[in-house]
């Protein structure tokens, strides 16, 4: 058994989001002691969110910098698309952004919460098109799991029994908040267009779940929540991980290579202590990668030797490869009829109540379409905090405009489409050999073209976003966007996926269907990188969904003393 | 010069105020924490004058990627002149006056908001502060060239003569006033941000959340449903 600092571990996890903080729950539940390593410094959600600081508490009204991508109250610490010290290039004509945290629980501390099931359809998308791979696993197999993880983390929403909302089990699911009225206004025009507006599911408890509280309907969920209404990791899985006794958190601990034994063996890593800069070597007898899809890779990638020439598990060349995000575009106006609407509390629990999900498999399966994989919407708009952009609409000067930025408050709208993208050779990350961060790791190249397929996806949701807003008596901003135009850029999404992707074919996939990589048998990924398709159901939901399930596997294995 | 903005003046309380200090205005002028050319009013070509000044950016430190958010604070120095935070104030409520709604921009301290704006050391932050400096300037060029005198000393009915000319959209499109109309956009923008994102601001606007509710969110309120359903019920679908 390997030990740091006096503590004996089984299992050595890099990263604490989704992925790790998961795989950490699990393991160490089961009795498994664990050392997890996150590169971010600690974070204590419950000292350090900013519940109802209000924009002008803040520097320049909370807008977003440099330093504060999201703006200024955003949970993200030392992160955002650039971290300081830590670059990334991008290959000639490519635009990719790469959104990075560095602190405890990662990501999961501002993310939208969105939590949607993917479809039996899409682990298969490959059997529809021709394009990309299948799951090495089916629905039937995850659902259970779905059900489970949802159960945990706390899922709202409901079973609206449409062909893209396949259903939690009974008693899983919290009720959702009822709806506010510019989501009730599009659900009345949308019912009468054939399209569904269902509510969102999202990681927002509405009743109390173990020792977190339900929500209150006040504060932006992406602040990070300090009553844990709002799933992150770190008023959760990583606090339970804790009182296990089984697990021993470092934070600062950035890993720049895992290394293998005379076999080829995961044997241990070298992270660099980003507070003294020195570099600590520590021994594992397995090792959980969970690091982001594109941080997981950059590590196999940057992790060469003898046995591994082309980076660690990568015989199949793939690692990597197949990066995916999801596609976003976004279709906004204002509805001139909500101007002066009567005022009332309308934060409700500041995303979705209602969203879109994709209506027309039909049309995609009897060629109808000129493109093979869904998306949504997710609606914005309401009597929000009021922030810079108020009189955005607004022309003149003095009482009049000041009356017209009141009148058009609360009549914005937002349909931001978020798709899915066919993997493709054409995006990808590669180790850039010019480059390294300020620990002298290698840094991450990254190579993005959208196809056709992405292109006319947006086409269609922006002909359809514009239908459904103009139906809402709406002004649309940008009614001659092209797609090339509303496509935003790779990694944009935030939803970069398929790195070190799953299959059953070890010549063409990294892990196996449990995350465990085909060419070292004690390397298992736990992060987004093992996706093997991007459906356009928001990831984080099946990262945990995967976690547990191949944590529990894991697990299992080593109960019965079936592992090395 | 010995005075400073009051964010708790009144536009008449100010404006009164910079007419006892106008010969102060004109020897400050606008030259500050930049290489500006003194106004030389009278020189300037009346149909297309636009001082395009260059500012250096602000090299100060930002707040970082880890500041507190318990108790936030901007680091970097503030670097409008009294000057130009006179002319801030005067434009800001003239922009957003006090009305039986609300009380005007510099009653809430907008001129500190869009000070703290301009000095900030980010990049969109100092393509507001080129445009802004250059425009306060451009001002006071228009007013020298009209009136005789810097844009805060003039007349209400001056300021405004001159404010008409560029307080629309559509104004953009004659040359002379191109980048005036651009200016005062973006100066606008910035004046009802400040405004309604502070705590008056907010009730003003009627934004009531942010409040923690036990139980259930209660959604719609009668009122709102109702006038929703009225909406509905005018639309032609």
């Amino acid at each position: 058994m390997a030990s740091f600092e006096g503590f004996e571990y089984d299992v050595l996890i890099v990263g604490s989001g989704a992925g790790g903080g998961m795989s950490a729950h699990i393991l160490t539940e089961a009795g498994i002691r664990v050392l997890l390593l996150e590169a971010g410094r600690d974070y204590d959600p419950v000292t350090e969110t900013p519940m109802f600081q209000q924009n002008h508490e803040a520097p320049l009204r909370g807008v977003s910098t440099s330093d504060k991508n999201f703006g200024y109250f955003d949970a993200t610490v030392d992160g955002g698309w650039q971290v300081p010290g830590e670059p990334y290039t991008e290959a000639d004509g490519t635009r990719f952004m790469w959104w990075r945290a560095r602190m405890l629980g990662g990501r999961t501390n501002h993310f939208g919460r969105l939590v949607p099931r993917f479809t039996p359809e899409d682990f298969n998308m490959a059997d529809r098109d021709g394009l990309g791979e299948n799951w090495p696993i089916d629905y039937d197999e995850v659902a259970p799991w779905y059900d489970r993880t949802e159960k945990l983390i706390g899922v709202s929403g409901t079973n609206p029994g449409l062909e893209d909302t396949p259903a939690s089990a009974d008693g899983v699911l919290q009720p959702p908040p009822k709806p506010r009225v510019y989501e009730l206004l599009l659900k009345a025009v949308t019912d009468k267009m054939g399209i569904p507006a269902v509510p969102m599911r999202r990681a927002v408890i509405t009743q109390d779940l173990d020792d977190r509280k339900a929500c209150f309907y006040a504060t932006g969920c992406g602040r990070g929540c300090s009553i844990g209404a709002a799933f992150q990791t770190t008023t959760s899985l990583l606090p339970w991980a804790q009182k296990t006794g089984n697990m021993k958190l470092v934070t600062d601990a950035m890993v720049k290579e895992v290394h293998v034994d005379e076999n080829g063996r995961a044997s241990g890593v070298t992270f660099v202590n980003r507070l003294t800069n020195e570099d600590i070597r520590v021994d594992a007898d397995r090792v959980i990668l969970a690091a982001s899809a594109c941080e997981t890779a950059r590590l196999m990638l940057n992790s060469k030797s003898a046995l591994h020439p082309n980076g660690l598990a990568n015989s199949s060349g793939q690692v990597g490869r197949n990066l995916m995000d999801s596609l976003g575009a976004d279709i906004g106006g204002f509805i001139p009829a909500l101007r002066g609407r009567p005022k009332y509390n309308e934060d409700g629990y500041s995303s979705n109540h209602l969203y879109i999900p994709w209506w027309d498999n039909a049309g995609q399966k009897d060629g109808t379409l000129d493109f093979t994989r869904g998306y949504h919407f997710e609606v914005g708009g309401g009597f929000s905090s009021p922030g810079m952009g108020v009189a955005s609409r607004v022309d003149g000067y003095g009482k009049r405009a000041k009356d017209e930025v009141r009148d058009l408050y609360g009549t914005g709208i937002n349909l931001a489409l978020r798709g899915e993208m066919v993997q493709s050779d054409n995006c990808y990350c590669e180790i850039d050999e010019d480059v390294k961060d300020k620990w002298g790791i290698p840094v991450l190249k990254f190579h993005w073209q959208w196809s056709e397929q992405e292109l006319n996806q947006v086409a269609h949701g922006l002909e359809w976003g514009k239908k459904i807003i103009e139906a809402m008596g709406g002004i649309v901003n940008n009614p001659d966007a092209t797609p090339e135009q509303a496509i935003k850029a790779g990694g944009q999404i935030i939803h970069e996926v398929g790195t070190t992707r799953m299959g059953d074919n070890p010549a063409t996939s990294v892990v196996n269907q449990w995350g465990q990589c085909w060419d070292v048998d004690n390397l298992y990924v736990m992060d987004g990188g093992v996706f093997t398709s991007n459906p356009h159901k928001n990831c984080t939901l099946t990262i945990l969904t995967l976690a547990m399930r191949n944590a529990t596997h894991l697990a299992e294995q080593m109960t019965a003393g079936e592992t090395a | 010069m010995s005075t400073v903005y009051n964010p708790k003046m009144t536009r008449r309380e100010s404006l009164k105020r910079m007419g006892s200090m106008t010969s102060v205005v004109m020897i400050g002028g606008i030259a500050v924490a930049c290489e500006a050319p003194e106004p030389e009013a009278t020189a300037v070509d009346a149909s297309s004058h636009w001082p395009d000044l260059d500012f250096a950016a602000i090299s100060e430190n930002g707040y970082g990627t880890d500041p507190s958010m318990i108790s936030p604070t901007a680091p970097w120095p503030r670097t409008l002149s009294a000057a130009q935070l006179d002319q801030v104030a005067v434009l800001s409520d003239i922009i957003c006056p006090r009305d039986e709604r609300g009380p005007s921009a510099t009653e809430v301290g907008v001129p500190d908001v869009i000070d703290e704006w301009v000095s900030a050391p980010y990049s969109s932050q100092h393509r507001d502060r080129v445009q802004i400096l250059n425009g306060l300037q451009w001002l006071d060029e228009e007013a020298g060239r009209r009136f005789g005198s810097p844009f805060v000393a003039a007349s209400d009915a001056q300021q405004i003569e001159i404010i008409e000319d560029i307080a629309y959209r559509d104004r953009r499109d004659i040359p002379e006033f191109e980048h005036a109309v651009q200016f005062f956009a973006r100066l606008r923008r910035l004046v009802f941000g400040g405004y309604f994102t502070s705590p008056e601001g907010v009730a003003d606007i009627g934004y009531i959340g942010n409040v923690p509710i036990a139980g259930d969110y209660p959604g719609p309120t009668d009122e709102a449903m109702a006038h929703l359903n009225q909406v509905i019920a005018d639309l032609d679908m």
